[in-house]
């Protein structure tokens, strides 16, 4: 059901075009050159990109750590799935984790969490609305699907001692994970615990945000112009300085958060 | 419309003036801003930022130059996302659209993260009204709303408070103990508002930009209320001004370079969403409706001078405020709605009524740093100079700000400088009469109209023994090398014999 309300849109814009000082039915401008680009373009300017990130990887997940570092996460390089298990291990055991919920992402398939987050005393949520995602419940495990209860997931997320989840970029200008939706990744996964781990793969990092949105803009265009509904960007932990100024980590969203770099 | 208290900007400075605790705050927050945002353009490198300002200034010009375009694409895209768009001619359509949507739904309980908009329009009030229960989220903004106050900053809405009161009224409103750890106190409004999250039927939002080619609201947040907002409640509504749309989504990496420096120094916020629609059938969670009201309230008056036009620019980083001596002096309360320091005084009177707000354009020393720091490139300080021309030629006697006293003193003034002979008699004239008055050179209380009307604000500094005339005979009159045309090639500031006596 679509409704109007307010001024209709044709009086609203028609205000506009008089402040403008043109009439009412003044064609629409020529297009602006970036809206102007083709998929062709876009996708020129995409193999220059792909080049690009061919190379010099080792210096660009270099990049993306220090960055985060400064911008508040806790960087792990893992050159190996060893390394990064171990890791995740390290902090479950130091916080004294006691519910985890993670999401269903492909990393999760590359990097065998469910055995390091299988342990005595840990109680673990699945994010799996897709049934068809592999493997079966084992003990001390919860795998939400379509017959779960929408309010016991997002009760289980609020409760959890720590978020685990995928990236689907990395953005080394910003030290910045990029999440976008997906069946199997809750909005709160990343948001709602006290403590957020993330994933990166290195062939998900990218220089700089102009590269993050041309990637974006290609999806939207070979989608039938679809985004998806959100494109969240995490950088660090929640913040404020809204008190004189003073910094205090962690309000509403994560104070601790991890990110693994996967290589 | 929210109470307009334009019209008092001068005797609401005199009161902040006296206000001990406001002049504390005020203190504290100090240059802290304003020392992150240079130390983070120095990071960047000051002709790359140059460059960043320089691009941002030209998508802002030409999507507004081509409103009606950008807004019709920006509609389509919403809409073929799954959203609905809603257009608010003013400050009353809105809030009845925004009350229309929530009570048609049912929704009790809505929770919000920081809109300025939405101040503006004191959408808050109206949806207690029809019964909405409202809870700002952003720490700031919840400490202004248990106190009842409106935001006095763009970005620290609460910047007016030490944390001594807002201790104070933490435990006066909920009963928590009064404590002086900041961290405790940002503790208590995370526990009460978390429940109120997921209680919600609808989340408000503001917006920071709007990309048009992809139908995208984007907000730019730091404590992760924004993304709880938008992400628990059945409903999303997001609510902002008609000015935000920017045409591509490549166009928003520069926005997000220049904004969270320009703002708290930061290169980059913690989170930054974007939000395109409703949830999808594929995605797990999310709003099942998303809506966005665009709203005109006075914005088309901006847009159609072109001598204003430029103010829509505004991405609203508060760096204006923060380098600003009138505001770091008066607070933000002051100028009497809510966009306080000299962007406010640009385009309050515009969207309030000049006569209404006929003090703003004079709340201003003119020194231009506010043009120096703005993101965008506004210019700030002209903006301020066409306000003063309008009201000085206004026709509307209740429009005109200049007084018969004042009219009178600019007449005298442009007849004694016309007069050397005269100018140089009464100035001595002057000099000799104000002496009683000064303590080093100061008169900080003057006994008679005009001086005295001049004195309430602020300090007048007795005329110098040594006119500007008598250096110039004196040091300049005879070495006709550095000639009276000014002709000569480099003669630094530094070396000038006018520049080593000016206390003279």
């Amino acid at each position: 059901m679509v409704e109007h309300l307010g001024t209709p849109k044709a009086e609203f814009l028609a205000s506009i075009r008089q402040a403008l000082g043109r009439s009412a039915a003044s064609p629409p401008v020529p297009p602006y050159p970036r809206l102007a680009e083709s998929l062709a373009d876009l996708e020129a300017l995409e193999r220059e990109l792909r080049t690009r990130l061919e190379t010099g990887r080792d210096a660009r997940l270099e990049a993306l750590a220090q960055t985060a570092t400064q911008r508040g996460w806790n960087v792990k390089r893992a050159p190996n799935p060893e390394e990064a298990l171990e890791y995740l291990s390290s902090v479950l055991t130091q916080l004294g984790v006691k519910r985890a919920v993670r999401s269903t992402e492909e990393v999760f398939q590359e990097l065998a969490v469910d055995s390091t987050l299988h342990r005595p005393g840990i109680q673990m949520t699945i994010v799996a609305r897709d049934e068809t995602q592999p493997g079966e419940t084992r003990p001390g495990e919860t795998r939400s699907n379509k017959n779960h209860s929408g309010a016991a997931l997002r009760q289980s997320m609020i409760d959890a001692d720590i978020g685990i989840t995928g990236a689907d970029y990395a953005v080394a200008e910003t030290g910045s994970v990029v999440v976008l939706p997906r069946a199997g990744l809750s909005r709160l996964v990343s948001l709602a615990p006290p403590v957020h781990l993330a994933l990166v793969r290195p062939q998900d990092v990218v220089d700089t945000l102009d590269d993050l949105f041309l990637l974006r803009r290609l999806d939207y265009h070979r989608n039938g112009r679809d985004m998806g509904s959100y494109l969240n960007f995490i950088t660090g932990p929640s913040r404020t300085a809204d008190i004189e100024q003073t910094l205090v980590v962690g309000v509403h969203g994560p104070k601790e958060v991890h990110m693994v770099i996967l290589g | 419309m929210p109470q307009v208290k334009t019209q008092d900007f001068f005797p609401a400075s005199e009161l902040s003036m006296q206000n001990a605790q406001l002049q504390e705050a005020l203190k504290r927050a100090g240059t802290g801003f304003d020392g992150a945002r240079q130390e983070a353009i120095a990071e960047v490198g000051h002709d790359i930022w140059e460059e960043w300002r320089e691009e941002a200034r030209q998508i802002k010009v030409h999507t507004l130059e081509h409103l009606d375009y950008y807004l019709e694409l920006l509609t389509e895209n919403v809409e073929r996302a799954g959203g609905q768009v809603h257009f608010a001619k003013d400050a009353a359509q809105a809030n009845a659209i925004v009350a229309e949507l929530a009570t048609s739904r049912g929704v009790r309980v809505a929770v919000k993260s920081k809109s300025m908009v939405s101040e503006e329009l004191n959408l808050n009030e109206f949806l207690e009204q029809v019964g909405v229960e409202v809870y700002e989220t952003d720490l700031g903004e919840y400490i202004i709303q248990l106190a009842g106050e409106s935001p006095s900053h763009l970005v620290a809405p609460a910047l007016h408070k030490t944390k001594e009161e807002v201790s104070q009224l933490l435990h006066q409103k909920l009963g928590v103990p009064l404590t002086d750890d900041i961290e405790a106190m940002a503790r208590v409004a995370r526990d009460v508002l978390r429940d109120k999250f997921f209680q919600a039927e609808l989340g408000i939002s503001g917006a920071n930009f709007l990309v048009a080619e992809t139908g995208t609201l984007v907000i730019i947040t730091n404590e992760g209320n924004g993304r709880l907002c938008t992400s628990a409640p059945r409903i999303h509504i997001g609510i902002t001004g008609m000015e935000k749309v920017i045409p591509s989504l490549q166009d928003l990496a520069v926005f997000l370079r220049l904004l969270p420096r320009s703002a708290t120094g930061q290169p980059m916020t913690s989170y930054v969403s974007m939000i395109s629609g409703p949830r999808r059938d594929n995605d797990e969670d999310g709003p099942e409706e998303f809506h966005l009201v665009l709203v005109d309230n006075g914005r088309t008056r901006l847009l159609a001078d072109p001598d204003l036009r430029e103010s829509l620019n505004c991405i609203r980083c508060g760096a204006c405020l923060n380098i600003c001596p009138v505001y770091q002096k008066v607070g933000g309360h002051a100028y009497g709605w809510v966009y306080p320091g000299p962007i406010g005084a640009v385009i309050s009177p515009t969207l309030v009524g000049l006569k209404q707000a006929k003090d703003l354009p004079f709340a201003s020393s003119l020194c231009g740093a506010c043009r120096e720091v703005c993101p965008v490139k506004i210019n700030i300080p002209r903006m301020l100079l066409h306000q003063r021309h309008l009201l000085s030629e206004s026709p509307d006697p209740a429009e005109k700000s200049v007084t018969l006293t004042e009219s009178l003193l600019a007449r005298l003034f442009t007849s004694l400088m016309s007069r050397p002979a005269l100018l140089n008699t009464g100035r001595k004239l002057v000099r000799l009469l104000s002496r009683p008055w000064a303590r080093n050179g100061i008169i900080r209380r003057a006994p008679l109209p005009p001086a005295s009307r001049w004195t309430r604000q602020r300090d007048l500094p007795v005329l110098p023994q040594r006119s500007f005339r008598d250096l110039w005979k004196q040091e300049l009159g005879s070495s006709e090398g550095i000639s009276r045309t000014g002709a000569s090639d480099t003669p630094s500031a530094s070396e000038s014999p006018v520049n080593r006596s000016q206390d003279g």
